[in-house]
């Protein structure tokens, strides 16, 4: 199987006219048709060889003869082989370069055998285990290259069986073959499958490999059958990704040019007779570089914002309704309004305070570079809804020649997509709000022991200076077990006074005044009471939790003003109005119609609270430490509707997990904020929002209430068409933020894009975008699990896929003749592993027992605001190989581009003497080999290398070692500072944490009923290629 | 024959306060939609009568059983079932933060009952008329004998 690169003739149209043998043309799988100069390539090797068993076959077989010309010119070593080509057999070979797809298979091919054998037979071929003739008929004759159907192979009996009878062929037809290597990286990678010498991919040797008899297995099991092999990358193994893209070794194609083709494809024949499942797991695509923006988009309309505020699903917008709904990866955007910016590329700031902010009369649409000026710059047309403005006086500018206006480069809002500007007091309900901070903490017993409250306390200590808004930032603080406590922090004290009000049942408010304090006012005292916090309740004994009660005693402090408001909740809430049962994680429910309840909040307290919340402008945050059921699905509704974002920290120990809390609270804390936001999408004519999701309230029909957002929440929204046809070129979005920032202005944050109309699918699909469609489609997903069977979601989510590649084939299957392939166009190559990832991930995978009910809950929050490049690297996390790095005698830091390397995450990617970390942006862990030298461990760990690294903190150590792998990990911690990554160690086969930590992530492996990557592609491409 | 009379009066009104209240929740839905109500006052306004509206409805339903009115009673019994289901099931009340997402299903479901409570009216309607015209004859035959 193979990728090919958009735009590259693939499909050999007719019959090889000769020896295909120029090594390069080998590569390209699909090119052979086109006439090569006959050089020795071995390629065909393979077909001739067969043992006793394929000649059976060939007999059957009624094939008219093949030219004779197929038959490889490097004659000698083929003589070897008893049988004579069959017809058949001479032509199919040269089509795809058999051999080299072989090595990346055998590796795998005792695991896929396992797996394979799962599979649902499917009607294509019956299984024959060593091919059956009617498939070589169907494409010998025609020479065309069509892979053979996935299936027969798969059911085939276990491979081993097979092998020893087609061993035979090697030794002479490696030498030959030897000569040709040079060209392709991937070609030794052949000979290895004969001689066993798979120096590409020695990573992979010691973590799997097979005996070497398998090794040679596969590729006799080919031979016999004669179906061609997977196609190039396979070749070029995954290693090389670039070139696997964009394989140089293709030669120019001649005749077949005008079939120029824009989208890649995968070779899934399967083999007859051969267990392989046709396809090679290591040229699948995988998103190894992690979320490429799309950057079609931004030179075709340079004004537009940056990719990272707003990005649409496809940036071809259909031109109909009856376009749109072949679209099937949903119509949609993701906007991140205030995605951090690189330093240096602040917004400018514009203030037009005195003349008043240009809108448009109809739409309200802000100015922007796509608006048009026009009646010598008197007036201006809206470019959303057409509508011609007259330019206020103050505004007015000439229009040169050109028809731009003369002041246009002082006028940065007509040259950005992406501004910001001051709002006159029209945009106020009521004067700017300071920032304000308030802290709910639960100080129970368990809350003690665990150590949270003294991390707490310690880091919002240190981020006193640096929350932001000074010297107006407001602060104020409420404890709580079975009463309430408040603190009365009123500047002229000297030591903060505490009130307990123990009536839960009619909460009031004691002092209302001097509960909330200005920071700057009252500094000491509140840094005496977070000194003394800790101490306090060190002998608290209490086990009770009035969570209910202290959160509307909260809500009734901050209702003047607003603010965030960080709840730091240690039990399940036990007393007063919203306390809550233990509903547990029932496993009776899974797979009921009861499921879904389990995930949503219990009782109405919660939703009616986060609308109370939403409307004063509180947003919550909420901090989850509990190694017990806390019900994070009632607890985070308090998030999710005030725009606000759970952080989970299943049995929290502050010796462990201290400095993630402390990191994260911290980044929490001093990251720009902004409050009492609202925040509203406009659309070109034609186009509607229809739903929005992530952690917000609507307040009405299309304007998202935000009480606080911040960087790293991102949001979604589908679009749909509202006229049957559009008829304009362009279509506009414009998001747009109003919000109160820190420095107590008011601000406008404007984002303005454009996208071209497309009339034509094919279009559509070429501009589609992964990552905005995966986030979208998270989304949609985890939506689906708040009212269906998690079983449901994923199977919408796999359909949703099907559907998308169906439509896709149906584009190309006429013009072309695609056989069992499978095509994609290249924006989605990484379609399907990420949908295999999405599936997998904590809120869908599984059932009962994959993961407990308040992690898949605290998942779902979470994942519901990531903006895309977090959500995708937490589908496909990254998988790195440091042991040599921390060897090298002499590390430079340009090095770490090189180190960086991320590998697939299959078990085979791990070798058992290498020290591997794993990388999605939450946590790592990181992996010790089995065969891992004492050494290095010793270096890294310190003395206690060989305990039990579950006990094991991972430290700095004084030698060149452990600091380079601290530097490694802040580098990486860095790319992403919005959650901080605890190390977590673990040991090859150290079980079960090794399965929990590490295996369970290795999305692209067969886990416990759950389909591996190839096993989920050719299920997918069996899915689209029915009803096609 | 008077109590008949009064029966269908009552009846007439009882219906009346029906389409009155589904009515108005349609309308604050539509408000709601228009962006002249905001969701948490449209939620608090539906929200307050929807309990009354069922209560009312069941105890039409239960009325017509009573006195024997097996056609009405089998009219109204549909809607007084489904009532009572969406309040077993705690789903009678609208949920503010998702009211948007809701907003089609909870209009479509409010016109279909209105439109239920017309077809209702016009039968009450014409009983009373009925029942009415019924009365005012038996008067006149009680003078003529």
């Amino acid at each position: 199987m193979g990728t090919e690169n958009p735009g590259r003739p693939n499909f050999p149209m007719r019959p090889p006219p000769g020896p295909f043998a120029s090594a390069p043309p080998t590569m390209t799988p699909f090119s052979s048709s086109r006439p090569t100069p006959p050089s020795a390539y071995p390629t065909m090797t393979p077909f001739s060889s067969a043992g006793p068993r394929p000649l059976a076959r060939f007999g059957d077989q009624s094939v008219p003869p093949p030219p004779v010309t197929s038959v490889p010119p490097a004659g000698g070593p083929y003589q070897q082989f008893p049988t004579s080509p069959s017809p058949s057999t001479a032509q199919a070979p040269p089509i795809r370069a058999p051999p080299q797809g072989q090595p990346p298979f055998q590796p795998r091919a005792s695991q896929v055998s396992a797996s394979s054998v799962s599979f649902p037979p499917q009607s294509q071929v019956p299984p024959v285990p060593m091919g059956s003739s009617p498939q070589s008929v169907n494409f010998s004759p025609s020479g065309v290259n069509v892979p053979q159907p996935p299936t027969g192979s798969l059911f085939s009996g276990p491979r081993p069986n097979i092998q020893p009878t087609f061993s035979p062929p090697d030794s002479s037809y490696s030498a030959a073959k030897s000569t040709f290597q040079p060209p392709f990286p991937g070609y030794p990678s052949k000979k290895s499958a004969v001689s066993q010498t798979p120096s590409p991919f020695p990573a992979q040797q010691g973590s799997f490999m097979p005996p070497p008899p398998a090794s040679s297995s596969p590729f006799s099991s080919q031979q016999g059958s004669y179906a061609p092999p997977p196609l190039v990358a396979a070749s070029l193994g995954y290693q090389s990704r670039g070139q696997m893209q964009h394989p140089s070794s293709a030669p120019p194609i001649g005749g077949i040019q005008s079939l120029t083709e824009d989208f890649s494809s995968l070779s899934l024949a399967s083999l007859p007779g051969s267990i392989d499942p046709g396809c090679d797991h290591r040229t699948l695509p995988r998103p190894l570089d992690g979320d490429v923006e799309p950057s079609s988009f931004t030179k075709m309309y340079p004004m537009n914002c940056n990719p990272r505020y707003l990005r649409l699903t496809t940036s071809g917008v259909p031109s109909s309704q009856s376009l749109a709904s072949r679209w099937h990866l949903t119509l949609g955007a993701v906007v991140c309004p205030l995605a951090e910016d690189p330093e240096g590329e602040e917004l400018p700031v514009i203030n037009y305070i005195s003349t008043g902010i240009i809108r448009c009369r109809r739409c309200r649409t802000y100015v922007n570079p796509y608006v048009t000026f026009t009646d010598a710059g008197r007036k201006w047309r809206c470019n959303i809804c057409a509508l011609l403005n007259d330019v206020p006086g103050d505004y007015f500018a000439n229009l040169d020649a050109t028809g731009r206006r003369i002041d246009l480069d002082q006028r940065p809002e007509l040259l950005k997509g992406s501004v910001e500007f001051v709002a006159p007091t029209d945009y106020m309900n009521r004067p700017p709000m300071p920032p304000l901070y308030f802290f709910l903490i639960d100080v129970s017993i368990s809350a003690v022991r665990s150590g949270m409250i003294g991390v707490v306390a310690q880091t919002i200590r240190s981020c006193l200076d640096e929350l932001p808004g000074f010297p107006r930032t407001q602060i104020g603080f409420i404890t709580y077990d079975s009463t309430i406590h408040f603190y009365n922090m009123k500047s002229s004290l000297a030591q903060p006074q505490m009130m307990v009000v123990s009536d839960l049942d009619d909460i009031f408010v004691p002092l209302p005044d001097d509960l909330l304090v200005n920071l700057s006012e009252s500094r000491t005292v509140v840094e005496t009471f977070l000194d003394s916090l800790p101490s306090m309740f060190q002998d608290n004994v209490n086990v009770e939790s009035a969570f209910g009660p202290a959160v509307k005693a909260a809500f009734m402090v901050m209702s003047q003003l607003g603010g965030k408001l960080l709840i730091f909740q240690n039990t399940l809430p036990s007393l007063g109005v919203g306390r809550l049962k233990l509903r547990g994680d029932d496993l009776r429910a899974y797979g009921t119609d009861k499921e879904h309840l389990l995930r949503l909040p219990e009782g109405s307290f919660y939703k009616q609270m986060a609308a109370d919340l939403t409307k004063y402008q509180i947003g919550v945050n909420v901090y989850a430490f509990s190694d017990k059921y806390t019900d994070i699905a009632s607890l985070g509704t308090l998030a999710k509707y005030t725009g606000g974002q759970v952080y989970y920290y299943p049995n929290f120990q502050s010796s462990i997990h201290g400095e993630k809390l402390r990191h994260e609270l911290a980044r929490d804390l001093t990251r720009e904020t902004a409050w009492e936001a609202v925040m509203r999408i406009r659309c070109g004519k034609g186009i509607r929002c229809t739903s929005y999701h992530g952690n917000f309230m609507l307040r009405s029909t299309d304007l998202l209430a935000l009480p606080t957002v911040d960087c790293d929440k991102a949001y979604a929204v589908q679009l749909s068409l509202e006229e049957t046809l559009l008829t304009t070129q362009t279509v506009y979005f414009q998001a747009v933020l109003l919000y109160t920032a820190s420095c107590g202005e008011r601000r406008i944050r404007v984002h303005t894009a454009a996208a071209p109309v497309v009339t034509d699918l094919g279009e559509m699909y070429r501009q589609a975008d992964t990552g905005a469609i995966f986030s979208l489609f998270c989304r949609l997903a985890i939506e689906k699990t708040l009212t269906n069977k998690l079983e449901d979601a994923r199977n919408s989510l796999q359909l949703r896929i099907v559907k998308a590649l169906r439509e896709y084939r149906n584009l190309y299957a006429v013009q072309h003749r695609l056989g069992s392939r499978m095509i994609y166009p290249d924006s989605l190559k990484f379609l399907c592993s990420y949908g295999l990832a999405l599936s997998k991930s904590v809120p869908l995978k599984g059932g009962y027992a994959d993961a407990q009910l308040d992690e898949r809950c605290a998942a779902g929050f979470t994942m519901m605001a990531l903006p895309v490049k977090s959500l995708l690297k937490l589908l496909y996390p990254s998988l790195i190989r440091i042991d040599e790095y921390l060897l090298k005698p002499s590390a430079q830091t340009e090095d770490f581009k090189n180190i960086m390397k991320r590998l697939p995450l299959v078990a085979e990617s791990l070798d058992s003497r290498g020290l591997y970390i794993y990388d999605d942006g939450f946590r790592f862990v990181i992996w010790f080999g089995r065969m891992l030298s004492p050494d290095v461990a010793k270096n890294l760990l310190g003395e206690d290398f060989a305990a039990e690294l579950s006990k094991v903190i991972l430290t700095e150590h004084d030698n060149e070692m452990s600091r380079r792998l601290m530097r490694i990990l802040k580098k990486l911690r860095e790319s992403d500072p919005s959650y901080y990554q605890l190390p977590y160690l673990v040991r090859q086969g150290e079980q079960p944490k090794e399965g929990l930590l590490l295996l369970v992530n290795l999305i692209e492996d067969q886990m416990g009923g759950t389909s591996g990557y190839v096993d989920w592609i050719m299920q997918i491409h069996r899915q689209v290629q029915q009803n096609t | 024959m008077a109590w008949d009379l009064i029966f269908w009066v009552v009846c007439f009104f009882i219906n009346i306060a029906l389409l009155a209240s589904s009515f108005y929740q349609l309308l604050s839905l539509s408000d709601l939609e228009a962006d002249h109500l905001n969701p948490f006052e449209a939620s608090t306004r539906i929200n307050s009568i929807v309990l009354p509206e069922f209560l009312l409805q069941g105890f039409l339903c239960i009325s017509f059983l009573l006195t024997w009115h097996w056609f009405m009673f089998l009219f109204t019994l549909p809607i007084a079932a489904y009532h009572l289901m969406l309040y077993l099931n705690r789903k009678h009340l609208l949920d503010v933060t998702e009211i948007f997402r809701d907003l089609n299903t909870e209009k479509k479901y409010r016109f279909i009952k209105l439109a239920v409570y017309l077809l209702l009216f016009t039968v009450v309607l014409f009983r009373l008329v009925i029942s009415a015209f019924n009365s005012l004859h038996d008067e006149v035959d009680v003078h003529a004998f």
